[in-house]
């Protein structure tokens, strides 16, 4: 309970001051191109890749894309870049 | 992205194979230790498909054990393979460089020498004299003095107002222009003789016109000697002229001095035969100048021999001036005012060389002085000669 009340305080906090909330709270930011391009910065992490299904790690949880033909186009320390047919992006709890 | 791509195809990477369950934790390692891995697929179940540089495929090999995955390098790639492959290939390599050196060879030679002027007559005497001077199909055009050969045809070629010589490629274009000598005076315009220098008339022979002196006679440069316009004697209207083109000698005594000094204590230079070389690169307007070693010759003489076009003559502005120091050892040496007196009478005997073409010589005085306070024998020539001072003028 705390912890929450801990989080709303900074979140106002930011608000209040019109921060970019991917940078300070460490947020990813998920850039979609098309159909054909993702593009995720401040990742933790392949969890898991087949060309049906991307699984990417993030601050807020797991991050899914699913396609056909997926590959990774390049992984630098905080960038993924996936290339493909995308149909679906969605966030695991 | 663009650019890591481009570095990573000349430093060269590798197409590997990546087989274990946990290949995606090996990714995620190499990811975050900073290597650059790209166009990651999977081809199989257990398999992945990935590029990465060579260098880190190093790491990657280390991180690999970590993971128990296995790598599998499957076809390398890039200008650092291609060229690792072309070591092999000495035969080649060597072809490569032969054929780079012959092309080089074969444009540094003149192929064809072209004179563009109006006339063919002169086109032809040019370019038959140019190959006997040396510039000619053959030579090599680094080496080509154009100022030798520009010094040559306008020396000899009275009837040329201007030369350029041009490298163009493997030709030398030399560039002619003619000039329009003027006109010889023709035998129908009417002229006077009149004289060329002061002196006393000796001797006058008409050939054709009138005399207007007469042997004796003190003529200034310019006077007319023989008149173009004959007075036609005879008949009513009188003063009736006719004007002709006037021929003859006239022969007068003529006076030239010419004086030398000679210093009698002479310093004589002598080349000692030691010589320096120093280097001067010139970068369009910036010069580097830099030599080996030191000039310790107590005096010398510099003398920057001819630039050359250190990379090719496109390049005009990167270029290398050899400058050549020659050492000098300077010798007094005194002569005295007998030496001195010779060595004036010798310079004398020169001068009277260059003076005399034909004529006569009446009367010739040397006289010797000796400057003291200049330290310098003063050697005076007087000479009287009888030469030919008409010239041809024509009647306005």
């Amino acid at each position: 309970m705390k912890r929450s009340q801990r989080e709303e305080l900074k979140s106002k906090f930011i608000e209040a001051l019109d921060l970019p909330k991917d940078v300070v709270l460490d947020l990813p930011r998920v850039t979609v191109t098309g159909k054909v391009g993702v593009l995720i910065e401040s990742h933790r992490g392949i969890v898991e890749y087949v060309p049906e299904k991307v699984t990417v790690n993030t601050s807020i949880g797991l991050l899914v894309i699913k396609g056909d033909g997926l590959f990774i186009k390049y992984v630098l320390a905080d960038e993924i870049f996936i290339e493909g047919r995308v149909k679906y992006i969605e966030f695991d709890e | 992205m663009l650019f890591i791509k481009l570095w990573n195809c000349l430093r060269g990477y590798v197409i590997i194979k990546i087989v274990g369950q946990y290949a995606e934790r090996l990714i995620n390692q190499a990811a975050f230790s900073g290597l650059y891995l790209w166009d990651i697929r999977r081809i199989e179940e257990n398999t992945l498909l990935a590029k990465v540089s060579v260098r880190g495929f190093f790491k990657l090999h280390f991180l690999a054990r970590k993971t128990k995955c296995r790598i599998y390098i499957m076809q390398k790639r890039g200008l650092y393979f291609a060229l690792n492959r072309l070591r092999r290939r000495k035969i080649l390599l060597l072809g490569v460089v032969f054929f780079i050196a012959a092309i080089y060879l074969l444009s540094s030679i003149v192929w064809k020498v072209e004179v563009n002027t109006q006339s063919e007559e002169l086109k032809d005497t040019i370019l038959k004299d140019l190959e006997q001077w040396g510039l000619k199909p053959g030579i090599f055009k680094h080496n080509l003095d154009k100022q030798y050969f520009l010094d040559k045809i306008l020396l000899n070629y009275k009837n040329v107002s201007w030369a350029e010589i041009e490298i163009r490629g493997s030709r030398v274009i030399v560039e002619v222009v003619e000039r329009k000598m003027p006109p010889d005076l023709e035998e129908d315009d009417p002229c006077h003789i009149v004289a060329a220098k002061d002196g006393i008339i000796e001797e006058v022979l008409p050939l054709k016109g009138e005399a207007v002196v007469k042997p004796g006679d003190t003529v200034s440069k310019g006077d007319v000697l023989i008149s173009g316009s004959v007075s036609l004697a005879g008949g009513d209207s009188g003063e009736k002229k006719l004007l002709v083109r006037a021929k003859g000698i006239v022969k007068a005594r003529v006076w030239y001095m010419e004086s030398v000094e000679v210093p009698l204590v002479e310093t004589v230079k002598r080349y000692t035969g030691r010589v320096k070389k120093a280097y001067k690169i010139r970068f369009g307007n910036k010069e580097l100048y830099f030599q080996l070693g030191k000039v310790n010759f107590s005096s010398y003489e510099e003398e920057e021999l001819k630039a050359r076009n250190i990379i090719s003559s496109m390049f005009d502005s990167v270029s290398l001036n050899p400058i050549l120091y020659r050492e000098v050892k300077e010798e007094k040496q005194f002569l005295g005012v007998e030496g001195a007196s010779q060595e004036a009478n010798r310079r004398l005997a020169e001068k009277l060389k260059i003076l005399s073409g034909e004529v006569q010589i009446v009367q010739k005085k040397v006289e010797f002085t000796l400057d003291m306070e200049k330290q310098v024998v003063v050697g005076t020539l007087t000479l009287e000669v009888i030469e030919d001072i008409g010239i041809e003028k024509k009647i306005e």
